[in-house]
């Protein structure tokens, strides 16, 4: 019974497919983008879209240019996934493009982000004083020097450890260890220096 | 102090988890006696949560997904099921008001003006179940987070 139904089931919806790439690891979705699979390159975009745009909007300061960043990060994923051999984690490697993409536009805008410019974020309502604090991080992170501010972001928002963030910007380790230090140092003195100045 | 300023240079790497087991003792043993370096920890603690929330309610647009599909080349299969969707439901709809239209139109007929007996009488009633089996399904929507 059970036998005779199953096989209609399979073939009427495909729940089976689906199921299968979000429980298939990272690994294996990109090998499958390699062998031309749609749906695996679909899953990881789905996986991977918002910790890109976080990052990117970190980086960047504005929602539109960060969604313009990951965009175009993943389209150069697609585009690089078949020379893609694994070295280092999907993640780490995707935050790297993510983290280039962002750093070649500040490049070329060639302005510091001003606290006027940091528009408000495409949000759910949230009290004044969340808001305030998510616009002083912002602009924070913004007067941060971009070497410390990539380095705290990767481990923040990317959930990277030192040996992945070493591996996505190249860097030693022990270089990402004392960056991360002075981020986080840095970070708090801007924090109190702008709290200061709003009283 | 010192002691609190090579403590503290420690900080950053215990908070992620990526201190040594004896450089980590050592710190621990440290926050035990100074309330300034447990203030210290305490305030970069905060600045993980500080930068989630900011990103928390970042909102991912509807069209993500497609634009960069499109931007790929992967967009055209699922272009091409939409194009094909407003076509056959409309047509479905015009089908079953033209069959509803005939079968009122021959109702009415019948009962005003009665027809010759010999009058060909069109077989409508066979095709709306043809029509409505070229129903295409509903195109899966993008998934929203
Ligand atoms: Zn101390």
């Amino acid at each position: 019974m059970e036998e005779a139904l199953r096989p209609r089931l399979v073939s009427a919806e495909r729940p089976v497919d689906g199921q299968a790439l979000a429980a298939a690891s990272d690994v294996e979705l990109t090998a499958a983008c390699q062998n031309g699979s749609q749906a695996a390159f679909r899953e990881l975009l789905s996986r991977y879209r918002k910790p890109a745009l976080a990052l990117a909007y970190h980086m960047l300061g504005d929602a539109e240019d960060a969604e313009d960043a990951a965009q175009e990060a993943f389209v150069r994923v697609f585009q690089a996934i078949p020379r893609f051999r694994g070295q280092a984690a999907f993640s780490t490697w995707l935050y790297r493009i993510v983290t280039n993409t962002c750093l070649g536009r500040l490049r070329r805008r060639r302005e510091k982000i001003s606290l006027e410019r940091v528009s408000e974020p495409r949000s759910a309502d949230s009290p004044s004083h969340q808001v305030t604090n998510a616009l002083m991080t912002r602009q924070v992170l913004s007067m941060m020097p971009p070497k410390l501010r990539t380095v705290l972001l990767l481990r923040v928002e990317g959930r990277l450890s030192y040996r992945e963030i070493a591996d996505a910007l190249g860097l030693p380790m022990g270089t990402v260890r004392s960056r991360l230090s002075k981020a986080r140092t840095a970070f708090r003195k801007l924090w109190l220096d702008l709290s200061e100045s709003g009283d | 102090m010192l002691a609190c300023r090579l403590i503290q240079r420690d900080l950053s790497s215990y908070l992620d988890g990526e201190l040594p087991a004896a450089r980590a003792a050592r710190l621990e043993a440290h926050l035990r006696t100074c309330q300034r370096c447990r203030e210290e920890i305490a305030a970069l603690e905060g600045i993980n949560d500080q930068i989630r929330a900011v990103s928390h309610d970042l909102q991912v647009s509807q069209d993500f997904d497609q634009r960069v599909l499109r931007a790929v080349g992967y967009y055209q299969v699922t272009r091409a099921q939409r194009q094909r969707k407003p076509l056959t439901k409309p047509l479905v709809v015009v089908a079953l008001i033209l069959l509803a239209l005939l079968g009122m139109i021959r109702h009415f007929f019948s009962r005003t003006l009665p027809l010759p007996a010999r009058a060909p009488v069109p077989a409508v009633s066979g095709l709306a179940p043809a029509a409505s089996g070229a129903t295409m399904p509903d195109r899966d929507r993008e998934r929203r987070r």
